[in-house]
């Protein structure tokens, strides 16, 4: 009887279901194995494709372009020399109500708010460039489209994704 | 209410990710799966709590459980086919004494696995010994023994 025959006893087989969840089961193992390797990347966060980039002089933003919900993610602000001795650094509302911040270096001197956002005013040097890290993490998960702007200048966009 | 999600999203995966692994996770458990059971355990607890250690949240995710859980038993009752996707089914290893080596070979099972169940559960030496061995939906390997007259008289090896 070959090999791959149903039998009907002592139990009863079905040998063409069983190949179908063979051929599942090793499916399932190569998607996770997937799984995996896109880790690596940092498709799900922390990783090489998960670096992300965005500027509108005078500001530059790096950022995690994959977040994880409760996951502490740092957003870094660079800030081209001005010859102002303080630096306006400008939050787009969504930053201000779908993440929560753990901390801001430097501190900032003071705050101040408005109905697209909030402010943060640091006192900095004359002509030197200028860096804010702020470590937070989303409220929301999904796509969040953020923008910031520094010195008044123009906003510069950028979105992150948040898995649950 | 993400309590309830978060629990039923777990329960899935998990059981998807348990069911494509395969019946030896379960069926031939050796010290370092038992570990990897835990470790998985201890990942997707965090997970599904995160910070809120509260009473309320605990209960919410175990009723969430359980009610899947019962409410899959209850499905399995009522269509038989969804047993056979949630559970798999039964598939004979050995065959009147003869080891069927594809099946095992794409099983993922050794003829070693079926002797130690045959030693274990009966007492027997050579597959000769087995009418039937079964690779049950649970994982476990079960063993039918020949009568003694149709094993092939060859006795253990003389000093």
């Amino acid at each position: 009887m070959d090999e791959f025959a149903s039998r009907h006893y002592p139990v009863r087989e079905d040998m063409r279901f069983q190949h179908r969840s063979w051929r599942i089961e090793r499916a399932g193992w190569m998607a996770l194995a997937a799984i995996a390797l896109a880790g690596l990347t940092g498709v799900f966060g922390v990783g090489p494709l998960s670096t992300g980039y965005s500027s509108a002089a005078p500001l530059g933003v790096r950022y995690e372009r994959f977040q994880r919900a409760t996951r502490v993610s740092a957003f870094v602000f660079t800030v081209a020399p001005t010859s102002s001795a303080e630096l306006r650094l400008h939050l787009g509302g969504r930053f201000q109500r779908d993440f929560e911040v753990t901390s801001i270096q430097p501190r900032p001197a003071r705050t101040a708010t408005g109905p697209h956002g909030i402010d943060l005013i640091f006192a900095k040097e004359r002509q030197a460039e200028s860096r804010v890290v702020i470590w937070a993490h989303s409220r929301r998960y999904g796509l969040n489209r953020l923008a910031a702007a520094a010195d008044g200048g123009p906003a510069a966009a950028f979105s992150v994704f948040v898995y649950p | 209410m993400d309590s309830v999600i978060k629990a039923t999203v777990v329960f899935f995966a998990l059981w998807a990710i348990f069911r494509v692994s395969g019946r030896r996770t379960l069926g031939e458990m050796t010290a370092f799966d038992f570990v990897l059971i835990l470790i998985i355990g201890g990942s997707t607890q965090r997970a599904m709590t995160g910070q809120d250690y509260s009473l309320t949240n605990a209960l919410l995710l175990v009723a969430t459980f359980v009610t899947l859980d019962v409410a899959l038993s209850i499905a399995e009752l009522r269509w038989p086919a969804f047993r056979r996707i949630l559970n798999a089914m039964p598939m004979i290893v050995v065959e009147n004494g003869t080891v069927l080596r594809r099946r095992i070979r794409s099983a993922r099972v050794t003829e070693d696995n079926i002797l130690e169940a045959a030693r274990r559960l009966h007492g027997l030496e050579r597959i000769d010994q087995i009418k039937f061995a079964i690779l049950e939906s649970t994982g476990a390997i079960t063993i039918v023994p020949a009568p003694p007259d149709q094993a092939a008289p060859t006795g253990p090896p003389r000093p």
